[in-house]
């Protein structure tokens, strides 16, 4: 997930996703993973480790646009657990706030297309305005074990 | 039989004598005070260090409203649920009255105004670590912060452990203003790094394991816990638990938040994370430096 090029395809053809029936479980699972993935290309942009491309900027935003449209619909009731969920009771128990943890993300994603970064340093407080939104959400609905 | 029941009745008086004696509170006294110029600039750069605002901020509260260290809290624990004092310089309820020499004690022998032992919820068995000069700073610095006249509700402790006077023995077996770690040469970024985790920056508080009566295990220091209030894992940050993890990796990690696969920090660690980002990148590369070889030299 590395490449770029990867990337950027994920990002045009999207995914066929949400197959009828599947484990929602599974699905969110992924869909995070996704996220991360797009996120990595441009941490390593802010760490100094790559270099600042625009596109791939772009189609990590996109991953996350389409992303933060299909969250919402992975955590059914009857998803608590199993199949190694990270996800926290507090899900189920304070929707209304994960809803809105999650309505943040959104925005910062917008925000963060509108802003259409140009450099490393143009990008550095975009992403640090999505990280802060995922933290928001890591904060009180998941759990990690490790 | 009179003089087997006076025996008894001496003993008991001895063991309760005794007892008292060593549960005493041992403040410190003005002549242990440095002549020292308070610097409120250095003491948020240990008033972040610490992350006050962490606890002793209301509970939700954003942005500015976390300067306002109204307290309220309240944290679960296997010996009761603490509720978070109020430590902004309001005058009735916060600590605005507080001499210099009651918020040194309150920091480094964990006793109160009033001379009661607190409880060790309160990390001053970090806090004893911190130097003499950063707590009068840190107090002149929460002196700059705005006041708040909230009262502050009473802990509700399970039995036997709201009886604060056997703390004193407590203190005794555990609180040590000796550092953890023991370093052989002289490195000053090292020496920094251990002073901030170790001190101020209270690490051990969360990701050393703790024995029964919630002292910190330091023969497993950092080595990783369970989360005191709920579900999870405190992770392992010894120079094992990080073998993948570079000096460099930790330092973005403390400043943005992000691990090396770019996972986002979650759970409690995210107000750490934050207030980390707000110190001088040399803090963050030597709280790195010491994380690296933690666990190697500990006692």
């Amino acid at each position: 997930m590395k490449n770029p090029v990867i990337v950027l395809m994920i990002a045009l053809l999207g995914i066929p996703f949400a197959v009828a029936g599947e484990d929602p479980i599974q699905q969110r699972e992924e869909l995070m993973e996704e996220t991360r993935d797009a996120l990595k290309p441009l941490g390593a942009m802010a760490k100094g480790e790559r270099d600042f491309d625009a596109e791939v900027v772009n189609a990590s935003f996109a991953v996350w646009k389409r992303a933060g449209a299909q969250f919402g619909d992975l955590f059914p009731e009857g998803s608590e657990s199993g199949g190694g969920t990270e996800a926290k009771s507090t899900i189920w128990t304070d929707r209304e706030g994960f809803d809105r943890a999650l309505a943040e993300f959104n925005e910062a994603v917008d925000k963060a297309m509108a802003a259409q970064p140009g450099s490393v340093d143009e990008l550095k407080p975009v992403l640090g305005g999505v990280t802060k939104t995922c933290k928001g959400c890591h904060d009180g609905y998941r759990v990690k074990d490790d | 039989m009179r003089g087997r029941k006076r025996a008894v009745v001496g003993a008991l008086l001895i063991l309760i004598g005794a007892f008292w004696w060593f549960s005493r509170p041992v403040p410190l006294s003005e002549e242990d005070l440095p002549d020292h110029l308070p610097d409120p600039a250095n003491g948020e750069r240990i008033f972040h260090a610490g992350g006050c605002a962490s606890c002793h901020a209301a509970p939700g509260a954003e942005s500015r409203d976390r300067d306002v260290l109204s307290g309220g809290l309240a944290l679960d624990s296997p010996y009761g649920v603490f509720s978070v004092p109020n430590i902004s310089p309001g005058m009735k309820h916060g600590i605005g009255d507080w001499e210099p020499l009651d918020f040194a004690n309150a920091m480094l022998r964990g006793i109160s105004p009033a001379g009661r032992h607190y409880f060790p919820s309160f990390p001053y068995t970090s806090y004893a670590r911190m130097s003499i000069s950063d707590v009068l700073d840190l107090k002149a610095f929460l002196d700059t912060l705005p006041a708040s006249d909230q009262e502050n509700a009473p802990h509700q402790m399970v039995f036997p452990f709201g009886f604060r006077r056997a703390l004193g023995i407590w203190k005794r077996l555990y609180l040590d203003q000796n550092f953890v770690m023991a370093i052989d040469q002289e490195d000053a970024l090292l020496e920094r790094g251990r002073y901030l985790v170790e001190g101020p920056g209270h690490c051990g508080a969360c990701h050393t394991p703790r024995n029964r009566v919630g002292a910190p295990r330091l023969d497993q220091w950092l080595s990783g816990a369970p989360v005191m209030e709920g579900e999870g894992r405190v992770p392992d940050i010894t120079a094992e638990g990080l073998a993948d993890w570079s000096e460099g990796d930790i330092g973005f990690y403390l400043e943005t938040g992000m691990d090396p696969d770019f996972d986002v920090v979650g759970g409690d660690m995210v107000k750490v994370q934050e207030n980390m980002a707000r110190l001088p990148a040399e803090d963050r590369q030597a709280i790195a430096a010491y994380l690296k070889r933690a666990g190697t030299g500990a006692h």
